[in-house]
């Protein structure tokens, strides 16, 4: 059976629960299904717990219904793996998913470095105005969706469409930049 | 009564304006350096093939991350031959993250162990989170003192340098932040004052020598229009500043002074 992940990070410093509930609610399931996804994995960081258990309490009395298959756990110290599930892989029957990250420098340029549609999702909660600035220098870029917290739902098909366009970012293609020390080391020409 | 409060009063007046003076002095000599400093062409006097000794400040959580994706990606280690991490106090993390990249470069030259290519110094933080600023002064000094030590090679974490580095001062120093940054770039830029001071003093002042103790700071990939609070402080500071998007390029301290380079995205 063919696999597709939506993965959300929330990152470890602050709890982002508005996030956390906009994902698990129908109208995103819903989406994720409408694009062919089966699996949505929530890092849902402090404070998140609660919320995924509600969640999850509901979903196993039968009072939710859909085939999205639903993980979620605090915090890992590396997230190699969880990136390795969105990527493309069609030897384990794996097709190219979506990652939505909470605007953490760390998740973001994993996000890039592993070639994934991502989905910035800046916290409004807090007064971090570099994130939203680097935020929107990224999807101008064409790097990254922003995301607004009361239109979640929307950017499943706008991530499904980037990723039918070539890799987002690559190393090797020209985009890596060198860095010039030289000068400061001053070596006889 | 006014008579006898006079002389105390000319007495408090002439401290005052004698530490005005010398205040006023001691930021004209800063300036002019900082401004000689930055402008200062360097003789072109190393060898290729000599070793260089590079230091490494790991600020913690995502400055450490940036830093070890740019050891990563932008060094070739068979001309950095010799590095120095160094750490916050308490900042394990990073510590372990430090020899486990050197694993790396290890295995990459095919040694299975390199242990004399490198040492992880730890000092202590300039201000703890949650610290008071009361007493924030105190131990940023403490701070500065340990990047005098670590600079001069004489930090108790710190083992002699194998024998071809001729000197204990590291080459280029790294850093991308925080606090413990501007600390250790302080240090540098003091220790090389008094050697400038020391070299014209003996005569020595015009002969070119290699430049040793160069800073090098690298503004977080994450900002992108507006400088850190680390940077806005280091741009008159800093003898290379990097910057990783096009809208902080060419920013500088004050007219005069080194602009900052753009250098792309070099922690990817």
């Amino acid at each position: 059976m063919v696999q597709k992940l939506c993965l959300v990070t929330v990152g470890a410093t602050a709890p982002f629960e508005k996030l956390i509930q906009a994902v698990l609610h129908e109208s995103f399931i819903a989406e994720l299904e409408k694009h062919d996804f089966t699996r949505l994995l929530i890092q849902y960081g402090k404070g998140g717990q609660p919320i995924f258990d509600a969640y999850r309490a509901e979903y196993e009395n039968g009072k939710i219904v859909h085939d999205i298959q639903i993980g979620g756990f605090d915090l890992r110290p590396n997230m190699t793996s969880c990136l390795c599930m969105v990527r493309e892989d069609p030897s384990i029957g794996q097709e190219l998913g979506m990652m939505i990250s909470h605007a953490g420098t760390g998740s973001i340029l994993d996000a890039l470095r592993a070639g994934l549609p991502l989905v910035i999702v800046p916290n409004p909660d807090l007064a971090n105005n570099h994130q939203q600035e680097l935020a929107e220098f990224l999807a101008e870029a064409g790097y990254a969706i922003v995301g607004k917290l009361d239109d979640i739902p929307s950017v499943v098909g706008q991530a499904a469409q980037r990723g039918d366009q070539a890799p987002l970012f690559r190393r090797d293609n020209g985009d890596r930049s060198i860095m010039t020390m030289s000068d400061e080391l001053s070596w006889v020409d | 009564m006014a008579s006898n409060l006079q002389p105390l009063w000319d007495l408090a007046l002439k401290i005052l304006g004698l530490t005005g003076a010398i205040g006023f002095l001691i930021i004209l000599v800063i300036l002019v350096s900082l401004v000689i400093s930055q402008n200062a062409t360097l003789p072109k006097v190393r060898r290729r093939g000599t070793p260089v000794h590079l230091l490494v400040m790991l600020g913690s959580g995502g400055h450490t991350a940036e830093m070890l994706a740019i050891l990563e990606n932008q060094f070739d280690y068979s001309v950095y031959t010799y590095r120095t991490y160094v750490v916050s106090s308490g900042d394990e993390l990073s510590a372990k993250k430090a020899v486990e990249f050197e694993d790396t470069i290890a295995q990459q030259n095919g040694n299975e162990k390199a242990v004399d290519n490198y040492t992880v110094v730890m000092i202590p933080r300039a201000r703890r989170v949650h610290q008071s600023y009361l007493t924030a002064p105190f131990s940023t000094l403490h701070c500065f003192w340990a990047c005098l030590l670590v600079l001069l090679g004489r930090h108790p974490d710190q083992r002699p340098l194998p024998a071809q580095y001729p000197s204990n001062h590291p080459d280029i120093i790294l850093t991308n932040g925080p606090a413990v940054a501007v600390c250790m770039i302080l240090a540098a830029k003091t220790i090389r004052f008094f050697i400038y001071c020391l070299r014209w003093a003996s005569g020595k002042g015009s002969k070119p020598e290699i430049s040793r103790l160069r800073t090098i700071y690298v503004e977080s990939w994450a900002r992108v229009r507006t400088l850190s609070v680390s940077g806005r402080i280091l741009l008159p500071i800093a003898d290379k500043f990097l910057v990783q998007w096009q809208p902080l390029a060419g920013r500088r301290a004050w007219w005069g002074m080194k602009e900052t380079e753009y250098c792309g995205w070099v922690v990817l």
